[in-house]
């Protein structure tokens, strides 16, 4: 279980987030939405130890992060996975050296012939089979997303953190993005929390969405209840374009509709 | 008003600075040293610097010695030009001008990597990966710096002693004998040895000023051109003035 129980941060006079308090509930995907600046990043931040808040708890697998020593937050990192808004991959290794890096920097890494099956199969997972030997420089964009994914799987997290994985991508590339999110929550079932601000990508990969506005927490509900959500900033983010069929499916708008 | 500014934001650098060096002094003795990627670094820094800098000592030598002959030849002690030699370039000249060397070259890249890694997240996926990024970032540049700043030390005094040597006796016209009887009475082995040890202290002082400048450097390219010129200058201000301390504690009595 991840929750947060009235946290807020602020950074010199500007308070990020207000008293905020949340669940995430395990197995499941989370996406947390929000404008530029709402927050949603330090929220993640937050999760993973990189931040401290000025107030409240964060909880993360029954870890406080709040209390916890550097030994115990260490040991939590080692059960989480996350990939990073512009992938974070380091440029002198190759795709091979950076999946395989948070295994080779365990305290016992595994033998080399099981790092290797690993970062195959890792690779695989994200559809880049084969890329082992390639220079990260020379990956297109979503390439690098997919290698950023596999370096996050390939520990075996129990959570996943996303921070806008659809940054930076043209929208064919961002949907192939999606799919594989998706696939991957099949594959894995274990917690995903996106962070995002593209409310068609977090239709599609979410089980639960959480609006974030003014460092606050404005709704926070199941896909279903979120999309009738009456909140303005619910509304003008789903810009009334975005609804559920009759068979529960997500509808988004037509070229014709968007153009009036 | 103007005047506090500048003086708190110096107190409070050198605060940071304090807690990232014992951060960093902490994590150092809590893992294992990373040797292979230590000798990797230190390869690469002493390729990369030798020959900039065994040029660069060849003509202060030259120059010392010149300048050194024309000062004593009217008092009639040119032959004391190898003295002079071994007293400025050998305890002073050679160790701060490697080292001068090495923040220029070393300091900075390590700043302006350390800086775009910092930029790019690279530094917070260290952390969520469970590395210490001090461990991984620092201890390999340390170990390097400490390794190969004191060899480098060495090898230009002797660069700078042979081109004193070429340009005293096959310029000059000094004898060859009386040039190193007196070098011998300005630097002995001694010495070269205070010259390695104080660049050991001036290369821990650079690779931990200029880590540090990384770490906190402000975000943009224009984080990592400040972070990188502060690297630089705050290295060698810093080994200056410890130079002279050094210098006042081997010397001064």
């Amino acid at each position: 279980m991840i929750s947060l129980k009235n946290v807020s941060i602020s950074f010199g006079d500007l308070q990020v987030l207000k008293n905020v308090s949340a669940q995430f509930p395990t197995g499941e995907t989370t996406a947390i939405l929000g404008r530029s600046g709402a927050g949603k990043s330090v929220i993640l931040k937050l999760l993973v130890g990189l931040l401290k808040a000025d107030s409240g708890e964060v909880d993360v697998l029954g870890t406080e992060l709040g209390r916890a020593s550097q030994k115990e937050l260490y040991s939590l990192r080692r059960r989480l996975g996350m990939l990073f808004q512009h992938s974070a991959l380091f440029d002198s290794l190759t795709v091979e050296e950076n999946i395989a890096f948070p295994l080779e920097q365990q305290k016992t890494p595994p033998p080399r012939t099981e790092i290797d099956r690993r970062v195959a199969e890792s690779l695989n997972s994200v559809g880049l089979s084969g890329f082992q030997a390639r220079n990260v420089s020379g990956l297109s964009g979503g390439q690098r997303k997919r290698v950023g994914l596999a370096r996050a799987i390939i520990t075996k997290p129990e959570i996943l953190l996303f921070d806008e994985p659809n940054s930076g991508l043209d929208p064919l590339t961002s949907e192939a993005i999606d799919a594989l999110i998706c696939q991957m929550k099949q594959d894995l079932g274990i917690t995903f929390i996106v962070i995002t601000h593209d409310i068609v990508g977090a239709l599609k990969v979410a089980d639960h969405l959480c609006m974030l506005d003014e460092g606050k927490i404005v709704e926070h509900a199941p896909v279903k209840q979120f999309l009738i959500s009456e909140h303005p900033v619910v509304r003008g983010f789903l810009n009334r374009n975005v609804s559920i069929d009759d068979e529960g499916g997500i509808r988004a708008p037509t070229v014709d509709e968007i153009r009036g | 008003m103007r005047v506090a500014g500048p003086v708190v934001r110096a107190l409070a650098a050198t605060g940071r600075f304090g807690l990232f060096s014992s951060r960093f002094i902490r994590v150092m003795f809590q893992h294992r040293p990373p040797f292979r990627r230590a000798l990797d670094e230190a390869y690469r820094i002493g390729v990369q610097s030798l020959p900039v800098l065994l040029t660069i000592a060849a003509f202060v030598g030259t120059n010392l010695t010149m300048q050194g002959y024309h000062a004593f030849k009217p008092m009639g002690g040119e032959k004391m030009v190898g003295m002079f030699v071994g007293l400025a370039g050998v305890r002073e000249l050679a160790p701060i001008i490697a080292a001068a060397m090495i923040a220029a070259k070393v300091g900075t890249e390590m700043a302006s990597r350390i800086a775009v890694m910092r930029i790019r997240e690279e530094i917070d996926a260290l952390s969520v990966m469970a590395v210490n990024p001090h461990w991984y970032l620092v201890t390999p540049r340390l170990m390097a710096t400490i390794l190969v700043l004191p060899a480098l030390t060495v090898l230009s005094i002797y660069g700078m002693l042979v081109a004193s040597y070429g340009v005293a006796v096959y310029q000059l016209g000094l004898n060859g004998q009386e040039f190193l009887d007196f070098l011998q009475r300005g630097a002995t082995v001694t010495d070269l040895a205070y010259g390695a040890m104080k660049s050991l202290v001036f290369g821990t002082i650079i690779c931990l000023v200029s880590c540090y400048c990384g770490f906190y450097s402000k975000p943009g390219p224009r984080g990592v051109g400040s972070a990188t010129n502060s690297a630089v200058v705050t290295s060698a201000v810093v080994c200056v003035m410890v130079n002279y301390i050094i210098s006042e504690l081997v010397y001064g009595r």
